[in-house]
């Protein structure tokens, strides 16, 4: 369970990105968050993974209160928490298996673990055949998988996804969007903040629209209404 | 847990060592630099001392006593000195020692002997010979054992003002030689720190996206530090040995022309021995090194990643 209550987050004294917003997710829902740009949706997920923190309000994630975080637990919340973003953010020199390993030994995990999980991890995003080509081998959607995949390699709690569609064209977004509902149904929580309609209105899934940081509409089976 | 991270935190330090090799090239030169300075300050500090030793040990001061002074007084003359604190020792010469001393370094002039002979008495004073705790002391000395306080016992008192002079001057070079080094030694290690600062933002900066990424995992910041504190101490560690290489090599070159410049003639001993002392206090010289070189290494990587995990 995601809880924010009453959450604002000011860059600057005249920049407001959310405003006392109120927002429950309960664990294992898909949620879409829609908005125009500048709404607030990048912020919502910034502050939910610890890259950003609240400057008013409280955030609860499975009744861990993270409102104000030590640096030192932020490590420890993150792989928890699986992010992907519009531009993927993969290493360039290593191949799409070592991009997923890479972060697994980072947090430690014995080779023995990371030579187990990644293969099978590589299955789920359908890239078994993929798994040695280096990122600019890869199409784009091959890359949002990889990162989805790295993602996926701590078996997160929570899955943010930041536009993850924005640089794909109609075929590969849907595709990624596929992967997204598999992982969901595994039992991830997604949170999924983007501006395609088409994908918004296919899923049938709860949205949340954002507007100058605050939630206008919310609701189950939702459509992209701005 | 603890072993995999360490090894992985290792495996990333040499690839970032090798992949920014010139940086790590310059920065280790720049360093080897800083230890070779610093080293010769410390062997100019222990032979200068070596080298002031032997010189002090040729001061000559010494007075002698006149006819009339009995046993008992010089002795209580010689332990009044003694208990002086800027006297380190006081070596009695008595009337008889002085005249053995005498035929024994004459023992080839025969017309010495027979003149002595001659002479009903022994013709040679009692004197005392003192070594100061420090050259500068000399003269304190000196103008003491000649004040009325001693004038019943004390016929004359003998100080070379050269040899005052030769200290003064040595004290002098070698207190210069000490503040030059030290203020190069301070600008190099400022030096090394900034090129240190600057090596390791430009490879953080060519692993920024590792970085990104790395945190964004949950890397913990040990994990990021790691591999660049490792880096600068294996950059430490390349500009000990090669600082070692070189020093010992011209120590040992250098150690006979030194003994020949500064003891030929001035010590009946064996001279100082610069590259027999540098290999005997081995475990001295390589601490000196690691503590600079490694404590600078790790205080310069910590200050500039900790800066770049801020932002």
């Amino acid at each position: 369970m995601i809880q924010f209550q009453n959450v604002s987050k000011a860059y600057s004294r005249e920049a407001a990105a959310l405003h006392e917003l109120t927002l429950e997710v309960p664990t294992g829902d898909f949620v879409s968050i829609v908005g125009q740009s500048g709404a607030g949706k990048s912020t919502l997920l910034k502050l939910i993974s610890a890259e950003e923190r609240p400057s008013a309000g409280s955030i609860v994630i499975d009744g861990w209160n993270i409102t104000r975080i030590k640096k030192w637990q932020v490590p420890h919340l993150r792989r928890q928490i699986g992010v992907i973003f519009q531009d993927f953010k993969l290493l360039p020199k290593r191949r799409a298996y070592e991009n997923v390993a890479f972060a697994m030994e980072v947090g430690g995990a014995p080779t023995r673990d990371i030579r187990e999980t990644v293969p099978h991890i590589m299955k789920l995003v359908n890239l078994t055949e993929r798994a040695t080509a280096y990122p600019h081998e890869l199409s784009g959607g091959e890359k949002q998988r990889v990162a989805i995949a790295r993602a996926l390699a701590y078996k997160p709690q929570i899955l943010l996804a930041d536009e993850p569609t924005g640089n794909l064209d109609a075929l590969h977004s849907w595709d990624i969007v596929q992967l997204l509902i598999k992982i969901n149904k595994l039992g991830t929580t997604v949170l999924m903040a983007t501006h395609n309609d088409e994908i918004v209105n296919a899923l049938k899934k709860r949205v949340v629209t954002l507007n100058k940081g605050k939630v206008v509409a919310d609701k189950k089976g939702g459509t992209y209404k701005l | 847990m603890i072993g995999i991270s360490f090894w992985r935190i290792l495996r990333a330090a040499l690839q970032n060592f090798f992949r920014n090799f010139w940086l790590s090239l310059a920065t280790t030169v720049i360093m080897t630099l800083t230890l070779l300075i610093v080293l010769f300050l410390y062997f100019a500090n222990i032979f200068g001392s070596a080298v002031l030793y032997t010189i002090e040990q040729k001061v000559d001061l010494s007075a002698v006593f006149t006819d009339d002074a009995s046993e008992e007084q010089i002795q209580a003359t010689a332990k009044s000195v003694l208990s002086r604190v800027d006297v380190q020792s006081v070596k009695v010469v008595s009337r008889e020692d002085a005249l053995t001393q005498f035929k024994e370094r004459n023992a080839d002039k025969p017309f010495i002997e027979e003149s002595l002979k001659e002479l009903e008495d022994n013709p040679l004073p009692a004197s005392m010979f003192i070594v100061a705790t420090a050259p500068e002391q000399y003269v304190q000395i000196a103008e003491n054992l000649s004040s009325d306080r001693y004038q019943d016992v004390i016929a004359q008192v003998n100080f070379e003002q050269d040899s005052q002079d030769v200290i003064e001057k040595l004290i002098n070079i070698i207190s210069t030689v000490k503040s030059t080094a030290l203020a190069v030694t301070i600008l190099f290690a400022v030096l090394v720190v900034l090129i240190m600062f600057n090596t390791i933002r430009l490879a953080i900066y060519s692993f920024r996206e590792e970085i990104d990424i790395m945190r964004l995992v949950g890397a913990s910041r040990w994990f990021i530090r790691g591999p660049f504190v490792l880096e600068s101490m294996l950059v430490a560690v390349s500009a000990i040995f090669l600082a070692t290489l070189l020093v010992y090599p011209a120590l040992r070159g250098v150690a006979p022309r030194l003994e020949q410049f500064f003891f030929a003639g001035l010590t009946a001993e064996a001279p100082f021995d610069m590259y027999a002392y540098a290999v005997s206090h081995w475990p001295t010289v390589l601490g000196l090194q690691i503590l600079l070189a490694i404590g600078l290494a790790v205080f310069s990587s910590l200050i500039a990643i900790q800066r770049y995990l801020r932002q």
